[in-house]
C-alpha cells in the first residue's frame, strides 16, 4: 500500500481521459465527499501531509510544554518556604500529577514524534509516511487524549494520584474526584496516538527507504526513531491493558485493586513499570538522535563510531524492557529479584555510556561551530552525564533504598529529561527551523535562551541532589523548618535556591517564544543549507514542497549530502567542496519524476478521532454520551474503509500543467 | 569520619584527592535529621560503604568526560581549520571503551549483590516490631517477647521505640494504600504495601532520635506522615517497656483531668482505645474505629504523654525549647529525659487545641461528613468533633495524664 | 481499518507490503495486551473472596464446542485466503461468509456462557477471579467481533465491487488477524480452562 508513487513509467497511472478540470470532489465516501481546500484551516484539520502532522504535533507540544512549565513553576513557588501556601495539599497533587503527564505524555512524547513525523521520510528520501490518514488520526488522538487529560481541571479537579497512580490510592474511595478518570480515559487515547505512531513509522522506514538507502546507512534520527516505535509498539499495549483494569475498577466496579477481595497491589506497579521504564527510553532516545545528527554537523565530521552508536542504542532498546523494577527496589520484591534488576540496570549504563564517549570523539578533532543549536546539543552530552551518573549510584540497590522517592531521584530524571531529553529537543528546534519554516531563529535570543535554561536548570535540578540526599521525600506539598537541618546543606536554602532557579528557567524559555515571534516576523529567509549539512533532509527546499523531493535521490553514502557536496583531497585527506547545496538540489530538479502522485486529505481521521473523547465522556458521566460515540466512530470506519487512500483521479484531479507539477489541491 | 569511610570495607582504600571533595562537602552537615550519608546503625552504614565509592567513582568519571568535552570545545574550535579527514570512528578504541566501564560496573555489581542480601537477612533478628501505615499515621504494635519483658503487645503510635545494639526486624503492612517506612540514618526504605507484609532491619548504635518520614506518596497529607525512631539503651528500654504494661491510672475524682475522662469516653473512645479505661459502670471501654474510620483503626492513646509527638507525627507534643532539649541531650542523659515524658510545663498545648477543636483544619484529611458516599460514611482522618472550649480544656487535662 | 488502493504492487525495502509489514507489527502488539491480561487473570483467578470458584462454573464441555468452532473458522478462513489467491469471487464471498458465521457462533457461545455464569452468581464485581475472567475472555470476544465486521464488510464490499486494490491482499491480511485471535483463544482456553487452579 505504497502511498508514495516510486519514479514511475507513465503507464503506471492508466491514461485517463482528460480529467475535469474542477477541483471539486465528485464521489462521496460514507457520507462525505473529499475535502479538497490547500490553504487555510480546513487544510490543516483534514491533512494527511506528514510535515503538516508533524507541525501540529509540535505545536501542540509547544503549549503543553508552557501548561507543564506553569505547574512547574507553582509547585517550585510552593515548595520555595517551609509550610508553603500557595497550594493546598489536595491541589498540590494534582499539580505534580498534571505536571509530569504533562511533560511525558504531552509535551516530550508528542514533540518527539512531531520531529519524527516531519523527518523520517525526509532523511530516508520518502515523499510520505506508509499511513498518511493513520498518521493523521493519531495527531487527532494525541489532542484528544491531551484535552480529556486536562479538561479535569475544570470538571472537579485533575488527577492526583502522581503519573505513576500507584494503586490502591488510585482507587475510588482514596481519589473520589474524576480526575483519575479523565486521566485513565485520556491516556489511553493518547496511547493510541503512540501505537499508530509506531506501526506507521516503523513500516516507513523498513519500506520506504530510498534506493540505496540500507539500514547502515539511515541517519542516526531515524535509526533511534525507530527504536523508539519498538519501544512504544511493545510498551503501549502494556499500559492499556493497565489503564482498562483501572477504569473497570473506577467505573465498572472491577475488583482488580481492591485488596479487600485479595488483589495485589504490586500488579499495578509491575504493569505500569513494565511500560514505564522502556518510556524513559522513549523519552530520551529521540533526543539522542537529534544530537546525533547536531554534532556531527557542527564538528563537520561524521558520527564517531555511527555503527556502535546505532547498535548501543538497539541495545538499550532490548535491555530497558529487563530493569523494569528497579523502579521497585523499595517494593518489596525480595533480595533475588531486586538483585538481578539491580545488576540489568548496570548493564544498561554501559551502552549508555558508549553514546557519550561517540559523542565526545565526534568533537574531537572536528572544526566546531558554535551555533545554539550546537550549544544544546554539548549541553545535553554534559547535562545527560550527570544524570546517567546519579542513575548508576542508584542501580546500587541498597543505595537506591536510601535515594528513591527522595528529591535525588527528581534531581536525577530532571537531568536526564531536561538536561537529556528537553535539550536535545531544543537542538531539533534551531537545527530544523530553517527547514521547517525557512528562516532561521535568532541566534543571539538563542544564546539567551541556552544560557538562562542551563542557569536556570542547573541552578533548580543541581540542590536536589541535595534535598534528596538530605532525606527531602518527593510529593510532599509541604515541608517543615523542623527537619530542614542545620548548617550549608540545610534544604531550606537550597529549596529557596532551587525555587529560584526554576524562575530563571522559565526566562530562558520565554527567550525562547520570544525568538519564535521575532523569527517569524522577520523576513529574511533562511539559506538553503545554513548549516551545511550531511543528511537528506537538506536536500530539498525550505520549507520541503507538499511531495518533499522532486526526484528520489539515490543514497550511496551515509550523510549523502555531504558527500554530494565535498570531496576527500587525496592527499590531505581535507574535505574539499565540490557542489553547493544549490547545485545538488538543481541535479535533482533536472531529474523531476513526471508524476507524483501524493496522498489525499481525508475528512475520516478527525471524525474518528473526535468519537473517541465522547466515549470517554460517556464511560465518566452516561452510556448515552458513549454510545453516540460510539457511532461517531463506527460512521467514521465505515467512510475511511470506503475511502481510498489515494484519490484515483477520477475522484478530482488537476490537470497537469507541466510534467513536474504535482496537484496542489490534494495538500 | 573521613577516615572510616576511605577504608570501607567493600573497595578498600581510597585515594583522598579523588573522594575528598565529596566527604568534605558530606561531613559539612550538622544536624541534619534526615542526612543520608550519616548512618547511625549497621544497616545504613552497610548501605553506606557502598555508595561512597560508587559516589567517588561517579563523580570522576563525570569529572573526566567533564574535561573531555571541554578541552574539545576549547581546542578544535572552529578556528579557519579545514574541513577535517571524514573518518568513521576506531573500532578498538569503542571497544575498550565499552569494556572499561563494564568492567567497572560488574566490579560494583558484586558488591551490590552482597548487600543486598545481608539486608534482606531476617533470621538474626532478635526483637521484632510490627508496624502498620494508615492515612496519614503509622501504628506500632510490639507483639509479645518475654525476653524484653513484653508479656502483653504494645500498641503505640508516633515514636518507635527500639534498644540500640539489637537486631530490630520491622514487619510492615498497610492498612490502606501503599507507604513507605524510611528512617534514613539507621536504613533504607521499605514500602509498606496493604495485604502484604515486608521486613526492613534496623538498628542503631547509640541512644537518640532518628528522624523519618513515608516517602511513598500516600494521598492528601503523605506530607504530614512523619516518624521518629527513638533508641534507647537496654536498661532504659526495659523501663519504657515496663511503662508501657502498667496498669491504667484514672484521674483522681473531682479532677478537671476526671472531667476530660468522661469527655473522653464520650467522645474519643468511639475510635481511640486507652487499655484500662473504664466506664461510669465499671465495664472496659473498647474502642470501634473500624466502624468510623475507613481504614479500620486510629492510634491507641494509651500512655500517649510517653511519645513526643501525636497525629501522624505531624505535631509535637513538646514545646520547641523541651523537644530541643531531649533531642540534643548528649547519649548518656538522653534516655532519662526521653523517658521524662511530657508534663504540662512542657506540653505543646497550642497544637494540641487546634487538633482536638477541628483536625481537618490543620491536617489535610478527609473528613467532611458530606463527601463519604464512597466510604460508607467512614471517615479517613479524624474529623470535626464540634468540641466545647470547655471541653477542650478537660480532655488536654485529661490526656496530660496518660503517661 | 482495511485501507487498499492500487499501490500494493510497488517494490518495498522490505518486499513486504506496507500493510501486511503493518499487521504484523500490529499483531506483535497485541501480543503483549493479551500478555498483560492472561498475566492478570492468572494471577487472580485462585482468589474467589465471593461467589463461585472457577472449578463451580466452568463447563468444559460446551466451551470445547465452541472453541471447536472457532478452530474450524480459521480452516474456512484459509480457503478463503486460498480462493482469493485463484481470484475465485464466489468462493471467497462463501468461505469468508461461513467465518464469520463459526465466528458469530463461537461469540454467541460466549454470550451464552457469560449469561450463564451471571446467573450461577459470578458477575463483573464479585471476586477478583470474576473481574479478570471477564475481562480476558470479553476483550478475546471483542477481538472475535471485530474480525467479524471485518469479514463482513469485506464481503459487502466484494459484492459492490466499488474498492479498488488487491483483494487477495485484503483477505490475507483479515486472515492473519482472524488466525491470530484464534491462536490467542486456544491460549486462553488451555491457561483458563484447562489448566486447573
Amino acid at each position: 500500500m505504497a502511498i508514495i508513487e516510486r519514479p514511475t513509467p507513465v503507464l503506471d497511472i492508466p491514461a485517463l481521459p482528460a480529467a475535469p478540470p474542477a477541483i471539486t470532489p465528485s464521489r462521496t465516501f460514507g457520507a462525505l465527499k473529499r475535502p479538497v481546500a490547500s490553504t487555510g484551516w480546513k487544510s490543516w484539520l483534514f491533512t494527511v501531509d506528514h510535515k503538516k502532522i508533524g507541525l501540529m504535533y509540535g505545536a501542540t507540544a509547544l503549549f503543553f510544554f508552557i501548561v507543564g512549565g506553569l505547574e512547574a513553576v507553582l509547585i517550585r513557588l510552593q515548595l520555595a518556604a517551609p509550610e508553603g501556601k500557595v497550594l493546598n495539599a489536595d491541589l498540590y497533587n494534582q499539580m505534580f500529577t498534571m505536571h509530569a503527564t504533562t511533560m511525558v505524555f504531552l509535551f516530550v512524547m508528542p514533540m518527539a514524534a512531531g520531529f519524527a513525523n516531519y523527518f523520517i521520510p525526509l532523511q530516508i528520501g520518502a515523499r510520505d509516511v506508509a499511513f498518511p490518514r493513520i498518521n493523521a488520526f493519531g495527531f487527532w488522538c494525541f489532542l484528544g487524549g491531551g484535552i480529556v487529560i486536562n479538561l479535569a481541571w475544570f470538571l472537579g479537579g485533575a488527577a492526583d494520584g502522581g503519573w505513576f497512580m500507584y494503586a490502591p490510592n488510585s482507587g475510588p474511595v482514596f481519589s473520589p474526584s474524576n480526575g483519575i478518570d479523565f486521566w485513565a480515559l485520556g491516556l489511553q487515547i493518547a496511547g493510541i496516538a503512540s501505537l499508530t505512531g509506531a506501526i506507521n513509522l516503523i513500516v516507513t522506514v523498513l519500506n520506504m527507504r530510498a534506493p540505496g538507502m540500507s539500514l547502515m546507512k539511515m541517519p542516526v534520527f531515524t535509526w533511534l526513531v525507530t527504536v523508539v516505535q519498538f519501544l512504544l509498539l511493545f510498551a503501549i499495549p502494556v499500559i492499556t491493558v493497565a489503564l482498562f483494569l483501572l477504569t473497570f475498577q473506577r467505573s465498572f466496579g472491577a475488583q482488580f485493586f481492591d485488596v479487600a477481595a485479595g488483589a495485589d497491589p504490586l500488579l499495578w506497579q509491575h504493569l505500569f513499570w513494565i511500560f514505564g521504564h522502556p518510556e524513559v527510553y522513549v523519552l530520551i532516545l529521540p533526543s539522542f538522535g537529534i544530537v546525533s545528527e547536531v554534532l556531527p554537523v557542527f564538528s563537520r565530521k561524521p558520527l564517531f563510531g555511527y555503527p556502535f552508536v546505532v547498535f548501543s542504542g538497539a541495545a538499550i532498546g532490548f535491555v530497558g524492557w529487563g530493569v523494569w523494577a528497579h523502579h521497585m527496589f523499595a517494593s518489596g520484591l525480595g533480595p533475588v529479584s531486586v538483585a538481578v534488576f539491580s545488576v540489568a540496570t548496570m548493564a544498561i549504563a554501559v551502552p549508555t555510556g558508549v553514546k557519550i564517549i561517540n559523542w565526545t570523539l565526534t568533537m574531537w578533532g572536528g572544526k566546531l561551530v558554535f551555533s545554539t543549536a550546537m550549544k544544546f546539543a554539548v549541553g545535553l552530552i554534559l547535562l545527560f552525564t550527570i544524570g546517567g551518573l546519579s542513575g548508576v549510584t542508584h542501580s546500587v540497590a541498597p543505595s537506591d533504598t536510601q535515594q528513591t522517592d527522595t528529591y535525588y531521584i527528581v534531581a536525577h530524571f530532571h537531568y536526564v529529561l531536561f538536561g537529556g531529553s528537553v535539550f536535545g529537543l531544543f537542538a531539533g528546534f534551531y537545527y530544523w527551523w530553517p527547514k521547517m519554516f525557512g528562516k532561521l531563529l535568532n541566534e543571539r535570543l538563542g544564546s539567551l535562551n541556552f544560557w538562562f535554561m542551563v542557569i536556570g536548570m542547573n541552578l533548580t535540578f543541581g540542590p536536589m541532589h541535595i534535598l534528596g540526599l538530605q532525606g527531602q521525600p518527593r510529593r510532599m506539598y509541604q515541608w517543615t523548618e523542623a527537619r530542614a537541618g542545620e548548617g550549608f546543606f540545610n534544604i531550606a536554602f537550597w529549596n529557596l535556591v532551587a525555587s529560584i532557579g526554576s524562575l530563571v528557567l522559565t526566562l530562558g524559555i520565554l527567550f525562547f517564544l520570544i525568538n519564535i515571534v521575532v523569527t517569524a516576523r522577520s523576513k529574511v529567509r533562511a539559506p538553503l543549507d545554513p548549516w551545511n549539512a550531511r543528511s537528506l533532509e537538506w536536500m530539498t527546499s525550505n520549507p520541503p514542497k507538499e511531495h518533499n523531493f522532486d526526484s528520489i535521490p539515490k543514497v550511496e553514502h551515509l550523510d549523502e549530502f555531504f558527500h554530494r557536496k565535498y570531496e576527500e583531497d587525496p592527499v590531505t585527506h581535507t574535505m574539499r567542496g565540490v557542489a553547493t547545496a544549490e547545485q545538488v538540489l538543481a541535479e535533482l530538479e533536472r531529474n523531476a519524476d513526471p508524476h507524483i502522485h501524493m496522498p489525499s486529505p481525508s475528512y475520516w481521521p478527525l471524525v474518528l478521532a473526535v468519537g473517541l473523547p465522547v466515549i470517554a465522556l460517556g464511560v465518566i458521566y452516561s452510556t448515552m454520551v458513549a454510545i453516540v460515540g460510539g457511532f461517531i466512530v463506527l460512521y467514521a470506519i465505515y467512510g475511511w474503509a470506503l475511502e481510498p487512500a489515494t484519490a484515483v483521479a477520477s475522484d478530482f484531479d488537476t490537470p497537469s500543467t507541466n510534467g513536474h507539477a504535482v496537484s496542489t489541491t490534494h495538500g | 569520619m573521613k577516615v572510616r569511610r576511605l577504608t570501607s570495607r567493600y573497595l578498600g582504600p581510597r585515594s583522598l584527592a579523588a573522594s575528598g571533595s565529596l566527604l568534605l562537602l558530606a561531613s559539612c552537615a550538622t544536624n541534619a535529621p534526615q542526612d543520608t550519608w550519616q548512618p547511625k546503625g549497621p544497616n545504613a552504614k552497610m548501605i553506606d560503604d557502598l555508595q561512597q565509592p560508587v559516589f567517588a567513582v561517579a563523580g570522576i568519571i563525570g569529572i573526566i568526560v567533564a574535561a573531555c568535552v571541554g578541552f574539545a570545545i576549547w581546542r578544535y574550535k572552529d578556528r579557519g581549520q579545514p574541513i577535517p579527514e571524514q573518518t568513521h570512528g576506531k573500532p578498538a578504541l569503542e571497544v575498550s571503551l565499552t569494556v572499561i566501564p563494564a568492567l567497572i560496573l560488574a566490579v560494583v555489581g558484586v558488591f551490590t549483590f552482597r548487600a543486598i542480601f545481608d539486608l534482606a537477612r531476617t533470621d538474626d533478628t532478635q526483637l521484632v516490631i510490627n508496624v502498620t501505615g494508615q492515612q496519614w499515621w503509622w501504628e506500632y504494635d510490639y507483639p509479645v517477647q518475654n525476653e524484653w519483658g513484653i508479656t502483653q503487645p504494645i500498641i503505640s503510635s508516633g515514636q518507635l521505640v527500639l534498644p540500640i545494639g539489637t537486631k530490630v526486624l520491622l514487619r510492615e503492612t498497610s492498612r490502606d494504600v501503599i507507604h513507605s517506612y524510611w528512617i534514613p540514618a539507621l536504613n533504607g526504605k521499605r514500602d509498606a504495601v496493604p495485604g502484604r507484609v515486608h521486613t526492613l532491619r534496623l538498628q542503631a548504635d547509640a541512644p537518640g532520635i532518628y528522624a523519618g518520614q513515608c516517602t511513598e506518596f500516600c494521598g492528601l497529607s503523605h506530607a504530614n506522615m512523619r516518624m521518629e525512631a527513638v533508641a534507647l539503651s537496654d536498661a532504659d528500654f526495659a523501663k519504657w517497656v515496663a511503662n508501657q504494661q502498667a496498669a491504667y491510672q484514672a484521674p483522681a475524682e473531682g479532677t478537671l483531668a476526671k472531667e476530660g475522662e468522661s469527655v473522653f469516653l464520650n467522645q474519643c473512645v468511639r475510635c481511640h482505645q486507652v487499655s484500662g479505661l473504664k466506664r461510669a459502670d465499671g465495664s472496659l471501654a473498647i474502642a470501634a474505629p473500624d466502624e468510623n474510620v475507613w481504614s479500620g483503626a486510629a492510634p491507641n492513646l494509651t500512655k500517649l504523654m510517653t511519645r513526643n509527638t501525636f497525629a501522624g507525627a505531624m505535631f509535637n507534643l513538646l514545646r520547641d525549647a523541651c523537644r530541643d532539649d531531649v533531642w540534643r541531650a548528649e547519649s548518656a542523659a538522653f534516655g532519662e529525659k526521653y523517658l521524662g515524658g511530657v508534663d504540662e510545663s512542657c506540653l505543646n498545648v497550642n497544637d494540641l487545641r487546634a487538633w482536638l477543636r477541628n483536625a481537618p483544619e490543620v491536617k489535610p484529611m478527609y473528613a467532611n461528613p458530606a463527601l463519604l458516599t464512597d466510604t460508607n460514611g467512614k471517615y479517613r482522618g479524624m474529623p470535626n468533633l464540634g468540641l466545647s472550649e470547655s471541653d477542650i480544656d478537660k480532655l488536654v487535662a485529661y490526656l496530660l495524664t496518660l503517661k | 481499518m482495511a485501507e487498499t488502493t492500487t499501490h500494493d504492487a510497488h517494490v518495498s525495502s522490505t518486499g513486504l507490503s506496507n500493510v501486511k509489514l503493518g499487521m504484523w507489527l500490529f499483531l506483535g502488539s497485541e501480543c503483549l495486551l493479551f500478555g498483560g491480561l492472561i498475566s492478570t487473570y492468572m494471577l487472580y483467578r485462585g482468589r474467589v473472596s465471593d461467589g463461585p470458584t472457577p472449578e463451580q462454573i466452568y463447563d468444559i464441555p460446551f466451551t470445547s464446542v465452541s472453541s471447536f468452532v472457532l478452530l474450524m473458522s480459521s480452516l474456512t478462513m484459509v480457503l478463503a485466503v486460498s480462493a482469493a489467491q485463484k481470484k475465485d469471487d464466489r468462493g471467497v464471498n462463501l468461505w469468508l461468509t461461513t467465518t464469520a458465521l463459526l465466528g458469530a457462533t463461537f461469540v454467541g457461545g460466549q454470550v451464552y456462557e457469560f449469561t450463564a455464569f451471571y446467573n450461577e452468581g459470578l458477575g463483573f464485581s464479585t471476586s477478583l477471579f470474576g473481574s479478570s475472567f471477564y475481562t480476558l475472555t470479553g476483550f478475546h470476544g471483542v477481538h472475535v467481533t471485530v474480525g467479524i465486521i471485518m469479514l463482513l464488510a469485506l464481503v459487502a464490499i466484494n459484492k459492490r465491487s466499488s474498492v479498488p486494490g488487491s483483494k487477495s491482499e485484503t483477505v490475507e491480511m483479515i486472515g492473519l488477524y482472524w488466525h491470530f485471535v484464534d491462536i490467542v483463544w486456544i491460549i486462553i482456553f488451555t491457561l483458563v480452562y484447562l489448566i486447573p487452579v
